[in-house]
């Protein structure tokens, strides 16, 4: 299938204008699959870690979501063993006006406010609620870990 | 090299018009004003380290909370006009520094542990000397009368520190100016190049404003859709005014850069942008010579403003220098407060800022972009047009993509609006003007939505039959 008008344009602005801390790249054989990597937000236990993640637009893009993945292995209460993400705008509140740079966006200020109230990773979204503190500290142990560049 | 040359050398060789140049701060006039000043000085006997040790103190004093000591408070320079910052420049006081220093009413013994006996004797024989002499004591302005601007500063006891002035009265002392005249006139100097820089900046601005409606005319004139000739034309002008704004030469237009761009990095997108331009060959597609002499003058507005930014940022560049200067050779420490007082006409960012708006209002606003018109589903020019209950505009290919797939909401504000749209949500005004504007992009589009409709009519083979036909 033809790239669409608005997959190019949205490649290219990602390129040109690219949102400080995030970069999405698509890949030379296939152009509707990128690599990202978002930097963890100052201040949040993500902070100086930079995470890798693959996005995929599906044929039927932009009336369907983009699916995207965590590569990088992340302690957060919305983001499962597997990098899924539990975020309202890639499913129910997903919106066709919406963009790759917004949803990443959105990715990373989910980064700076998890939310253990609406998890994809039940146990640390416990541990998130039972002991905040411990779980922020794991989350940056993690982060070092495995998030280093 | 020292600046005095550099300034000297750029005014020469930036071609900027003589008027120009005649109404550049004259440094080394300003230079020359400081010397004779460090002169006066030193004849009282005060070298700049002395003045900078003592005046150091008065900082340190002012800075400090307990502000029950007066013994080492011998001094104080005052940048006289304050409360006329406000008004317009014309009617602002001319500016008056005093150098006051406090002495022994009764003795005129001069208030400080920290002098050397050579100047202290100095000092004392001008404050002896008051009354019969040339030098003036200095008159406590009324303290109902100043209006506090200050209001952070706590309520001045009662022979305080005058907040306005910042004199303090003490009992059995009196201040005591000393006798300055070059730096009254170094001040009056420089603030009259400064109003002079203000008015030509005026006068440039309506000059430019002149040159730029009448750039806006011919451009209106030369890209008007209804004359047959121009249809080669108006892409070209549109490529053109999409480069120039993706440019983004004296503003950037990014996420990273996102701010007013100074002389070189303007020059510098200038060049870029003129380069892009060229090497498109949109220059070699205007045959008519109106076309070529409407883009020569474009890019003359263009270079003026990036002169105008040019010759404000190196004024404004002197102007700190020659006050550095001044504090450097005097300790008197007005860099900080100067200019507070009076403020550098804003010349380059200013000019810069309402000329580039008026090259958008009146040149570029006359040949509508493509992005101002793209489907923000599709990004393809939104053709035909769907006006929704909700105001929001989409193609009709969109809306039928939308409606086979149950997106109800509009995917802007997400009201249900995409349900129940149907052809009586055409927008037909719109769609006349984008075919006016936008004939190629039209055809392609139709085509396009054609070719999408025969497939949701009849599945991918229609694609193929339409390919072969
Ligand atoms: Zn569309
Ligand atoms: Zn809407």
């Amino acid at each position: 299938m033809a790239l669409s008008k608005r997959i190019i344009k949205e490649t290219q602005r990602l390129a040109e204008d690219a949102v400080p801390g995030i970069s999405a790249v698509p890949h030379d054989d296939n152009l509707r699959y990128f690599d990202v990597t978002i930097d963890g937000p100052s201040q949040s236990p993500y902070e100086g870690g930079v995470f890798k993640a693959e996005l995929f637009l599906p044929d039927d893009y932009p009336m369907t979501p983009p699916k995207i993945r965590f590569l990088t292995r992340i302690y957060h209460p919305n983001i499962d063993r597997l990098g899924r993400i539990c975020l309202d705008v890639l499913k129910s509140n997903w919106s066709p006006a919406l963009q790759i740079r917004t949803i990443l966006l959105s990715i990373q200020a989910l980064l700076g406010a998890p939310n253990p109230d609406d998890p994809l990773a039940n146990d640390v979204a416990q541990a998130w609620k039972q002991d905040e503190q411990a779980a922020i500290a794991t989350a940056r142990e993690w982060t070092e870990k495995h998030a280093k560049p | 090299m020292k600046f005095g040359h550099v300034f000297k050398e750029t005014l020469r060789n930036e071609g900027f018009p003589p008027e120009w140049v005649d109404s550049a701060i004259s440094y080394s006039q300003l230079k020359k004003c400081i010397n004779r000043l460090t002169d006066e000085l030193a004849q009282v006997g005060l070298n700049p380290s002395t003045l900078g040790t003592l005046l150091k103190q008065v900082e340190d004093y002012n800075a400090s909370t307990e502000q029950n000591d007066d013994q080492d408070r011998p001094f104080e320079y005052i940048l006289a006009g304050d409360d006329s910052a406000g008004l317009p420049r014309e009617h602002r006081k001319p500016f008056h520094p005093k150098l006051l220093f406090y002495v022994d009413e009764a003795t005129g013994e001069v208030h400080s542990a920290k002098l050397d006996e050579d100047t202290r004797s100095k000092l004392q024989m001008l404050a002896v000397a008051t009354g019969v002499s040339q030098l003036r004591v200095y008159e406590e302005p009324d303290q109902q009368s100043i209006a506090s601007k200050d209001s952070v500063d706590p309520p001045s006891p009662p022979g305080g520190v005058n907040s306005a002035s910042g004199i303090r009265k003490r009992p059995g002392y009196r201040t005591v100016e000393i006798p300055l005249t070059s730096d009254t006139e170094f001040f009056a100097k420089l603030t009259s190049q400064l109003s002079g820089l203000e008015a030509l900046q005026d006068k440039e601005e309506k000059r430019m404003h002149a040159q730029i409606e009448e750039l806006g005319k011919q451009v209106a004139h030369l890209t008007d859709p209804d004359k047959r000739l121009n249809k080669k034309l108006i892409p070209v002008w549109r490529q053109i005014f999409q480069i120039y704004i993706e440019s983004g030469i004296f503003f950037g237009t990014t996420e990273r850069d996102h701010k007013a761009h100074d002389a070189d990095k303007a020059a510098q997108r200038f060049l870029e942008f003129s380069d892009k331009i060229a090497r498109q060959g949109l220059v070699e597609k205007f045959k008519k010579p109106e076309s070529l002499q409407a883009l020569n003058s474009f890019m003359h507005v263009n270079r003026e403003i990036l002169q105008g930014l040019r010759f404000g940022q190196i004024n404004h560049m002197a102007m700190l220098k020659i006050l550095k200067k001044f504090d450097k050779q005097t300790a008197l420490g007005v860099k900080s407060t100067f200019p507070k007082q009076i403020e550098f006409p804003e010349f380059s960012e200013h000019l810069a800022k309402a000329v580039c708006a008026e090259v958008n209002t009146q040149v570029i606003s006359h040949v509508p972009l493509l992005d101002d018109y793209s489907c923000p589903m599709c990004m393809e020019l939104k053709w035909r047009p769907v006006k929704l209950r909700c105001g929001h505009v989409f193609c009709i290919r969109c809306l039928i993509v939308m409606q086979t797939n149950k997106q109800h909401k509009c995917p802007l504000c997400r009201e249900l609006t995409v349900v129940d749209a149907n052809s009586a949500n055409l927008d037909l005004e719109l769609a006349d003007f984008l075919k006016k504007w936008f004939p190629d992009e039209v055809k392609a589009k139709q085509k396009y939505n054609e070719l999408m409709a025969g497939i949701d009519q009849y599945g991918e083979v229609y694609k193929e039959k339409c390919n072969v036909m």
